[in-house]
């Protein structure tokens, strides 16, 4: 039997140079591969020229108005009724049927973000189908 | 007498892996750098905050049309008009092939009148443009009111 040599094995020196490129490659790869910028997300929808129907429907779409209120708020007009939500405009659009699809006017005056709120709401309310069309100035 | 050279077999010197990798992987974060260029240059927009759809597309679109707070419509962070827009997408619409099969990414902000959104989908749709994205960016705090005014 080979009795082991009770003397360590030297190790060699440890070679830093080759290692400092491996960690400062390692350091701009994940700068790099890193994004910075917030995530964004998106809301599909189809595009109708302005009161012209794309294709024959045979189930009527739901109609989403959204225009300002004379206080300046913008409001959700979905048939009889007018809501001020994204919420409470998902609430009454869950009551009707999807399948017919649901189209959002967006008068010209109404910020942006209350257009997106009424795509949200029908997102929500679980309407695949989305149109957008400009709504009354 | 001649003396018979005595034949040497030559040391292939050892194949050196270290610069090899440190090309490599220059190489490799250079086409990733590269790659992630596109996303780099887009345009600081104030989006809607709204989640968006569940599952987003992974795929980029033809076409992203930013509109500013000062309602000015650009493209690759560039000011144009409605009717440069209009030509660009005319371009794009040739190189796909058809109108419907183009997708158009709209960026707006969030605060301008939708009277610039409503002109920008008016005009894409006379182009026969059907399909478009309203980009959005997911709220920091869940908002409870909506309404946007």
């Amino acid at each position: 039997m080979r009795i082991p040599s009770g003397r360590p094995k030297r190790l060699g020196a440890l070679p830093m140079t080759s290692m400092i490129d491996v960690v400062f490659l390692l350091l701009i790869f994940f700068l790099v591969t890193s994004n910075f910028a917030a995530p964004e997300n998106r809301v599909d929808t189809a595009l109708r020229a302005e009161g012209r129907a794309t294709q024959a429907e045979e189930l009527q779409p739901q109609i989403v108005e959204v225009r300002l209120s004379p206080s300046g708020n913008a409001v959700f007009t979905l048939g009889e009724n007018t809501v001020g939500s994204r919420e409470a405009l998902a609430q009454l659009l869950r009551q009707l049927p999807p399948e017919g699809g649901v189209i959002v006017r967006g008068s010209d005056s109404v910020p942006v973000q209350a257009v997106a709120d009424a795509m949200q709401a029908a997102i929500d309310a679980g309407f695949d189908r989305r149109s957008y069309s400009p709504g009354s100035p | 007498m001649k003396k018979r050279r005595k034949k040497t077999h030559r040391a292939v010197p050892p194949f050196d892996l270290t610069p090899m990798i440190d090309v490599v992987l220059q190489l490799i974060i250079f086409f990733l750098f590269t790659s992630q260029f596109g996303e780099l240059v887009r345009t600081e927009i104030d989006l809607p905050e709204e989640p968006g759809e569940t599952t987003p597309t992974e795929e980029g679109p033809d076409l992203t049309i930013d509109i500013d707070a000062s309602g000015n419509y650009l493209i690759a962070s560039e000011v144009m008009t409605l009717t440069e827009v209009e030509a660009l997408a005319r371009a794009e619409i040739a190189a796909v092939g058809e109108a419907v099969s183009v997708e158009v990414l709209i960026r707006p902000d969030r605060n301008i009148p939708a009277r610039h959104l409503n002109e920008l989908t008016q005009s894409l749709a006379g182009l026969g443009i059907r399909q478009a994205s309203i980009g959005t960016v997911a709220p920091a705090v869940p908002r409870t009111s909506g309404g946007g005014g």
